[in-house]
C-alpha cells in the first residue's frame, strides 16, 4: 500500500481470471466521515452505507461497481482507495533488458499529467509525456491516439453498414470506448448489447496491434513485448484484464496504470518533468490526428466519427472539421446533422452514466429516434476520468464540501421520502 | 464545558454541518461549490479543443499512419483482419447482480 498522487493504492496486480472478484475501488471504513458525497457520483448505487442506514460507506460487491472511480475523485476525505496497481510490475519489466516495453497513453492523459508537476489545470504536456516515457525506459513510444483514429475507421464504417443494412444489426449504434459504460451495459442492460458497436476501444485495439503489426514493424518477438496501457481511468484496469482480450495470441494488454500512477513513476525515477524537451511518439503506432485527441472529451468520439462519416457518405470534403453541436460538457446533448446523400443523422451524446438511463429505456422500448449515441461514464468525458490527478479543491475545502454534501443529502432524502 | 469541547472529529463535522448548514441553505451555496469543480473540467476540455486545431491532420481518414496500417496490414475497415483483432463481443453479466438484489441489496438501477 502507498499513496499515489493523493490516492491510497494497494500494490495488487491480479490475473485476468480474478478480475470479477477484485475491488478496484473500495472505502477505508476508518476514514469515511459518512458525508454521502460519493453516492451523488455513483450511477449504479454500488457505494452505500454498509449497514443499510447512515454508517461508513462501502462498495457493496464488485459486480455492482463499474470501476469508474468517480466516487474516489470526489470524496472530500480521501477515504476511497484503489485496489489494483501494476506499478511494481512495470518497473520490473522496464529493468529487464529482454522485455520490449511499449507505452500506450490515452488522449486525456496529456491534459492532466502536467498538474502533478505544477502546471495549471488542463495544460497540454504531450511532448513532455513522450520524452518522460523514453526516459523511463520504454522501448517504443506508441500512442493510443493512433488507434483512436483506427477506431473511427472501424466504428464509422460499422455505423454506415448498419445504416445501409449491409450488416443486420439494430440502430441506434452505441459507442464502445468507455469501459465503465460497457460493464454497466453488460450488467444492467444486456438486452441492448446488439446495439453496441462491436469495435474494441482504442486501447483494446492498440494492445493486439502492438503484438502483431507492431512486432512486424520493429522485428521484435511478440512474446517479448510487454504492453502498458496508460489511462485517465480506473475502469480501464478491468478492461485490460478481460479474458477475451487475447486476440494477438498473448495477453493483449499486460498492464494498465492511471495518469496519477504515471506521474508517480516519473517522480519516483527522479525525472525532472518540467525541464524535458518536447518529443514525438514513434510513427507506426504513434502518429495521430486532431480527431483522435478529442476522444478525451464528451462528444469527441461523436465529432471524430462524423468527420469521417460525412465525407464517406456524401463524397464531399468537410471543409470545417469543427462540429460544435455535439461538444458536451455534461448531461445529454442531441443534434441533427445533415449529411448530403443521406439526410438527417440523429445523434446523441451522453455525459455522465446516470444520464444514460432514460435514453437506454427509450431504446429498449423501441422509441429512440437516434442513429448513433455516445456514452461516457465520467461527466465531461475522459479528461475528468477517475484516474486523473485530483482537482485541488476536492480535498482543500473538505469541511465545507462535506457540510454541503450533508445538506444536499438530507435535502435529497426529504425529496425522496 | 469540558464535555462540549470533547467531541470527536466526526461529531464536530456533524454539529458544524447542522448549524452552518441552516445558514448556507438559502444562499444556494451548494450549487456554487459544485460549479467550481465543473469549471476545472471545462478547463481541461478547452485545452483539448485548442490542441485539436493545432494538429497537422484533423480527420482520422487523412492520417498517414492510418493509411499505412490499412495498406500494409489491416487491408480494409471491418474486414477479416479487423474482425479478428479489433472487434469483440459482450458478456451478459446480469445474473450476479440479480442474485444480490434477490438477497435484498438495493441499487439505483
Ligand atoms: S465521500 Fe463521504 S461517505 Fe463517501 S467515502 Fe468519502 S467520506 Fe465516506
Ligand atoms: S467506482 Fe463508480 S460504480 Fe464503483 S462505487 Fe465508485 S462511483 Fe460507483
Amino acid at each position: 500500500m502507498r499513496v499515489i498522487e493523493n490516492v491510497v493504492t494497494l500494490s495488487n496486480a491480479p490475473i485476468p481470471q480474478d478480475a470479477d472478484n477484485v475491488y478496484f475501488i473500495q472505502v477505508d471504513q476508518t476514514k469515511c466521515e459518512e458525508c454521502g458525497e460519493c453516492e451523488n457520483h455513483c450511477a449504479t448505487g454500488a457505494i452505500q452505507p454498509k449497514d443499510g442506514n447512515d454508517g461508513p460507506r462501502t462498495v457493496a460487491d464488485p459486480a455492482t461497481c463499474v470501476n469508474c472511480g468517480q466516487c474516489l475523485v470526489n470524496c472530500p476525505y480521501g477515504a476511497i482507495y484503489e485496489g489494483v496497481s501494476f506499478v511494481d510490475e512495470i518497473f520490473n519489466a522496464l529493468k529487464d533488458p529482454d522485455t520490449v516495453v511499449v507505452s500506450m497513453p490515452a488522449p486525456a492523459v496529456r491534459y492532466g499529467l502536467g498538474e502533478p508537476f505544477g502546471y495549471p489545470i488542463g495544460t497540454y504536456v504531450g511532448g513532455k509525456m513522450f520524452a518522460a516515457l523514453r526516459k523511463l525506459g520504454f522501448d517504443y513510444i506508441w500512442d493510443n491516439q493512433m488507434t483512436a483514429d483506427v477506431t473511427i475507421m472501424e466504428e464509422g464504417t460499422e455505423l454506415l453498414h448498419r445504416l445501409t443494412g449491409k450488416i443486420k444489426k439494430p440502430l441506434p449504434q452505441f459507442t464502445s470506448c468507455c469501459p465503465g459504460w460497457i460493464k454497466f451495459m453488460e450488467t444492467f442492460y444486456p438486452e441492448l448489447s446488439e446495439n453496441v458497436s462491436t469495435c474494441k476501444s482504442p486501447i483494446g485495439m492498440l494492445g493486439p496491434l502492438s503484438k502483431t503489426y507492431g512486432a512486424e514493424v520493429t522485428k521484435a518477438r511478440p512474446e517479448k513485448i510487454y504492453t502498458v496501457s496508460i489511462m485517465p481511468c480506473v475502469a480501464k484496469k478491468y478492461e485490460g484484464l478481460r479474458t477475451e482480450m487475447s486476440d494477438s495470441g498473448f495477453r493483449d494488454i499486460d498492464a494498465t496504470i492511471t495518469t496519477r500512477e504515471l506521474a508517480y513513476m516519473i517522480k519516483k525515477a527522479g525525472i525532472d518533468f518540467k525541464s524535458l524537451p518536447d518529443e514525438e511518439p514513434d510513427f507506426d503506432l504513434g502518429d495521430s490526428t486532431g480527431a483522435a485527441t478529442i476522444f478525451g472529451n464528451s462528444g469527441g468520439v461523436m465529432e471524430a466519427a462524423l468527420r469521417y462519416a460525412y465525407e464517406v457518405v456524401s463524397g464531399k470534403k468537410l471543409n470545417d472539421p469543427d462540429i460544435k453541436a455535439v461538444r458536451s460538457h455534461k448531461g445529454v446533448k442531441a443534434a441533427t446533422i445533415n449529411v448530403p446523400k443521406f439526410g438527417d443523422l440523429e445523434v446523441c451524446v451522453v455525459s455522465g452514466l446516470a444520464n444514460a438511463i432514460p435514453i437506454l429505456e427509450e431504446v429498449k422500448q423501441g422509441k429512440s429516434k437516434y442513429h448513433f449515441i455516445e456514452v461516457m461514464t465520467c461527466p465531461g468525458g475522459c479528461v475528468n476520468g477517475g484516474g486523473q490527478p485530483l482537482f485541488p479543491d476536492v480535498r482543500e475545502a473538505s469541511l465545507l464540501r462535506s457540510i454541503i454534501a450533508r445538506i444536499n443529502r438530507r435535502f435529497n432524502m426529504r425529496k425522496m421520502g | 464545558m469540558k464535555e462540549i469541547i470533547k467531541v470527536t472529529r466526526r461529531q464536530f463535522v456533524k454539529i458544524a454541518g447542522y448549524t452552518v448548514g441552516a445558514a448556507l441553505y438559502s444562499w444556494n451555496f451548494a450549487k456554487f461549490t459544485y460549479a467550481a469543480v465543473k469549471d476545472n473540467i471545462a478547463t481541461r476540455q478547452e485545452s483539448v479543443y485548442v490542441q485539436d486545431t493545432k494538429m497537422k491532420v484533423r480527420k482520422s481518414q487523412d492520417s498517414p499512419a492510418v493509411k499505412k496500417i490499412y495498406k500494409d496490414f489491416l487491408h480494409e475497415p471491418c474486414g477479416h483482419m479487423s474482425h479478428h483483432l479489433l472487434h469483440t463481443h459482450y458478456v451478459d453479466r446480469s445474473a450476479r447482480v440479480k442474485q444480490l438484489k434477490a438477497k435484498g441489496l438495493k441499487l439505483k438501477v
